[in-house]
């Protein structure tokens, strides 16, 4: 069923490269003592994930990610049985894993998953600690180790994908924004590997881009796009084709914005 | 108006512009235009031989623009063929048709006279015709610069044409053409340069409020030259500090000449004190005694004017509502800081709470600036950090770029919060009391598509939104007695949609086993055969996010039963979609001319189905003519704003398209039908359902061939409306 193998490629040995924003890891390891699942909030490409990772990291869990999409059912997250040479076999979800491996379980963008997770997801979090698995007549127990963590982007969403308050208060929230100028800056420095100038730089233009939030963009440029564009410069790219290629055609397709963005890599360097 | 019989000639399915008529018909109705609007018999002649003499392309141009003139106004036509040959002779078609749509939109907007002023210079439709070769118009980045300039950061600033380049601190101002360089990228480059140069006015402090007023007071003419000046130096090294790329572009374009650049290094020179970072717009002003004495160079070609009490008035409108609507955003956030104060009562006037206990409360601290270079500040409410949403975030931001501090009383919350701020702007003695952008009666403008010019005519229709007096409840209950059965089914019929899920089977993946085809591809591994793989079952319940606008004609012609009909069918459907859990909103629409469109509001998208609803509902009643076009765009615009998968605008009409003047036929068809396209674009489905039995001959190609149904029997309407209803939405 689960091999100690399974366990070992989700554990994180190196530490992943991750600069704190607040009081977020003291918040994190507190909830994670006190088994209580942890909701993450924050817009896309602010380091949400790199922060699932880091802790998992930090706190020695293997890792187990999964992306949520609206076709995900409950079943896709605990299991469910499949043939196997004539007889039915049972085969864990990736939750059901987490909970077996004592894992850190990551729901990425969760609002995004079917309606009927929450029947699985509630019970995890409260302080039942219990993952029914119906169909096998089994109630696993959910080990001290295992940790529940979702993230959703309150941004962009639509008020029909909001998460429910019987979901939501289930959680301890932590939320994440675009970091500081002089924190951004240096995630661009080390993670994109240019110099501290032009990551400056790159932190100004996607500053500007992020005044046009609500006023055409749906998103300014995240952190995660300023990266990429600091490491097509560091591999040779001309700074206005690497904002051109990594940050103004990621964030829209409408003419007079992509101008707008264009305009604005050319008005920082 | 009279309608001229050429306008009757041109039938629906047409192109806008008639072809393929013979040179004779042509001279028929150019002399029936010409005639009509008076113009004397040999004039005539002379010039219907004057025209017969050009091709036939051109004599067909004359042709279609004569007409769609005389259809406005008849005088227009015969100054337009009075002129036509020479216009022929030295413009091109296309300036032309320019020279002919300004005239038009200045007669919609501002009336004949000046029509035809614009109509009989010639001489400066020539000369545009040259500038626009080598000039860019504004209109043709304006989008871009709106974007451009909001991204850049700081308060929003609105662009406007203007014949000077200045901001108020309000909106930027920027011509409607330019044509300094010889290249129209370069004089779009240009344009950019002066947004970005009157933005940095705003932003790098040249406006602050007691500079603006020191200034005033203490500088005359030369002493505002050499200000200006000065302000340039200093902004153009802030420019180059935060944006450099922006700085070296704007330097390339800023001298005519060597000798403007060599005198501006010069100037520099001498003022080279306001280029250090800290530098303000008072050391540029301590500095002007100085440098009065200086030569001064050409102002750089991108700067534009100073207009200080342009500013000032912006200013002084500015301020105190700002302040007003700071106190009460501070005030809502605190909703316990009346209560924990029960020695401040409501009545206090806002001074004496700016002393009170309350307003030490709020401070203010200034943090690292935000990597755009803008200053960062924090709220604080008895030393705790105060989140900031995105609106007073801006607030702050705009009132710290006016005043660079914020004083005690800005930090008291109001004491009343539900002080409207628009009450004080509107006394007397405020300025800008003009200036009320919301409440009930806000006015709408919005275009309307003339077909024949091809072009919007801008800011014509004016809407205002109203709201449906509450009518007697004796007809909803009737209603509901009278229907009562066909109620009952219509609601059986809904339930059965909300119910309709599907079991999907032999699925490659799902939610259970489909043991039915397990067991086969059981025996077919048994026997040997290939195995499916389709082994499940999927659950799939049709998930509903409807939301639907009614817009109902309210005109004048639908009194009486067709009115019955429509009032019943709302209610009936009312019911239904309760149940359905569909998100809608009824409006209806009237109006009489462009300047008096009118939407009546029945219930609004937010709004919960009540007793007031269907009160209104009843209420709904004949009102004037039908001017649909505008009715769809703002209620297009309504439902955009709407979060739902699929989004329906159901007309319910007992007609074409009609109003008062010109809005009747193919005009109003053709406004109508443009309005029906954009909302399209916007992802709204239109449909629209009729009474008219002549709407074959319009409604396919307003809608679209699917996209409206006829009633022939309106007593029949309540059961249709919401069967089609159903029927579109599942």
């Amino acid at each position: 069923m689960l091999s100690a193998e399974s366990a070992a490629e989700r554990m994180i040995f190196e530490e992943p490269y991750y600069e704190v924003l607040g009081n977020e890891r003291e918040v994190f390891t507190a909830a994670y003592r006190n088994q209580l699942p942890v909701l993450l909030k924050g817009p896309t490409g602010c380091g949400k994930t790199r922060f699932v990772h880091h802790m998992a990291w930090h706190l020695k869990r293997p890792l187990v990610t999964v992306a949520c999409h609206d076709d995900l059912t409950a079943a896709d997250l605990i299991g469910r049985y499949l043939v196997k040479g004539g007889q039915t076999e049972w085969l864990d979800g990736p939750l059901a894993q987490a909970v077996r491996m004592g894992a850190i379980c990551y729901l990425d963008e969760v609002v995004e998953a079917r309606k009927d997770t929450s029947v699985v997801i509630h019970p995890l979090c409260d302080d039942r600690r219990i993952l029914p698995l119906d169909k096998l007549g089994e109630l696993l127990q959910v080990p001290p180790e295992f940790c529940l963590v979702v993230s959703y982007n309150p941004g962009y969403q639509s008020v029909l994908k909001d998460l429910k308050q019987s979901t939501r208060q289930r959680f301890v929230a932590l939320e994440f924004d675009y970091p500081q100028p002089d924190l951004e800056r240096r995630i661009v420095e080390i993670e994109g590997r240019v110099g501290p100038e032009m990551a400056a730089r790159l932190v100004k233009f996607g500053a500007h881009t992020r005044n046009l939030k609500g006023a055409g963009l749906e998103e300014g440029a995240s952190t995660r796009l300023l990266v990429n564009a600091a490491k097509l410069i560091g591999s040779g790219v001309a700074p206005g084709v690497a904002c051109a290629s990594a940050v103004a055609h990621a964030l829209t397709d409408d003419a007079e914005l992509l101008q707008t963005v264009h305009e604005l890599a050319s008005a920082v360097f | 108006m009279p309608v001229t019989a050429a306008v009757g000639r041109v039938s629906l399915g047409h192109p806008a512009r008639a072809q393929g008529l013979s040179p004779a018909q042509i001279q028929q109705d150019l002399s029936q235009i010409a005639e009509a609007a008076g113009v004397s018999q040999p004039h005539l002649s002379a010039l219907l031989t004057a025209i017969a003499e050009l091709d036939h392309a051109a004599q067909e141009f004359i042709h279609h623009w004569a007409e769609t003139l005389a259809w406005l106004q008849q005088d227009l036509a015969a100054h337009f063929l009075a002129q036509v040959p020479d216009a022929l002779a030295v413009l091109e078609q296309p300036a032309i048709e320019g020279w002919l749509l300004r005239a038009m939109d200045a007669f919609d907007q501002r009336g004949l006279a000046v029509a035809l002023e614009v109509l009989q210079d010639l001489p400066a439709c020539v000369a545009a015709q040259t500038l626009a070769r080598t000039g860019c118009t504004l209109d043709q980045i304006a989008g871009f610069l709106r974007h451009f300039i909001r991204a850049l950061g700081g308060r929003p600033l609105a662009i406007v044409s203007d014949p000077l380049t200045y901001t108020d601190t309000d909106k930027i101002y920027l011509p409607a053409l330019l044509i300094t360089l010889p290249e129209p990228a370069g004089n779009a480059r240009l344009l950019k340069c002066m947004a970005v140069y009157l933005w940095a006015q705003n932003r790098f402090g040249t406006w602050r409020y007691g500079t603006v007023g020191q200034a005033i007071t203490q500088l005359d003419v030369l002493g505002w030259q050499v200000f200006q000046r000065l302000e340039s130096v200093r902004i153009m090294a802030c420019i180059g500090r935060e944006l450099p790329g922006l700085g070296r572009e704007m330097d390339s374009v800023a001298y005519a000449d060597a000798a403007a650049r060599r005198a501006w290094g010069n100037f520099s020179a001498a003022a080279q004190a306001l280029e250090a970072p800290h530098a303000s717009a008072q050391d540029s002003l301590a500095l002007v005694a100085a440098c009065r004495a200086l030569a001064l160079p050409p102002p750089r070609q991108y700067q534009g004017e100073m207009l200080p009490q342009k500013v000032a008035e912006a200013i002084a409108r500015r301020v105190p509502r700002e302040k007003d609507a700071l106190r009460q955003a501070l005030a809502s956030l605190t909703p316990d800081a009346a209560e924990k104060d029960p020695d401040h009562p409501e009545e206090t006037p806002p001074e004496v709470a700016a002393e009170g206990a309350a307003g030490n409360r709020y401070s203010l601290a200034q943090t690292a600036p935000n990597a755009a270079g803008e200053p960062q500040y924090e709220l604080r409410y008895d030393g705790q950090k105060v989140a900031l949403t995105a609106e007073l975030d801006a607030l702050l931001q705009s009132i710290l770029q006016d005043l660079g501090e914020l004083s005690e009383e800005h930090l008291s919350p109001s004491g009343a919060a539900g002080i409207d701020p628009r009450d004080e702007q509107g006394s007397p003695g405020a300025a800008g009391a003009g200036e009320v952008l919301s409440g009930p009666g806000e006015v709408f403008l919005y275009p309307e598509w003339d077909y024949r010019r091809q072009y919007f005519r801008p800011d014509f229709c004016a809407l205002t939104e109203q709201v449906v007096p509450a009518g007697d409840d004796a007809f909803v209950a009737r209603t509901r007695h009278k229907y009562r059965g066909l109620a009952k089914s219509i609601q059986r019929v809904f339930e059965a949609i909300l119910t309709e899920t599907q079991r999907q089977r032999r699925q490659p993946h799902g939610d259970e086993l489909d043991l039915d085809a397990l067991i086969e591809a059981h025996v077919d591994h048994l026997r040997g055969h290939e195995m499916s793989d389709r082994l499940y079952t999927h659950f799939h319940k049709a998930q509903r996010s409807v939301a639907v606008m009614f817009m109902v004609d309210m005109s004048g012609s639908t009194k009486g039963w067709i009115n019955d009909a429509e009032r019943e069918s709302l209610i009936l459907l009312c019911g239904a979609l309760e149940t359905l859990g569909d998100t809608y909103a009824i409006y209806g629409f009237s109006g009489r001319t462009n300047r008096r469109c009118e939407v009546y509001r029945v219930k609004t998208f937010t709004e919960p189905f009540s007793l007031a609803v269907e009160r209104r509902i009843s209420g709904i009643s004949a009102k004037s003519y039908t001017r649909m076009g505008v009715a769809i765009r703002h209620l297009g615009k309504l439902l955009a704003q709407t979060p739902a998968r699929t989004r329906l605008l159901i007309t319910l009409s007992d007609g074409k398209p009609e109003d008062y003047g010109s809005y009747r036929g193919r005009y109003g068809i053709e406004d109508t039908r443009h309005a029906l396209l954009e909302i399209k674009r916007d992802g709204i489905h239109p449909f629209c359902i009729t009474i008219d039995r002549e709407a074959q001959d319009y409604l396919p190609h307003m809608y679209g061939l699917a996209n409206f149904t006829m009633v022939d029997d309106v007593m029949k309407l309540p059961w249709k409306v919401a069967d089609i209803y159903r029927r579109i939405t599942t």
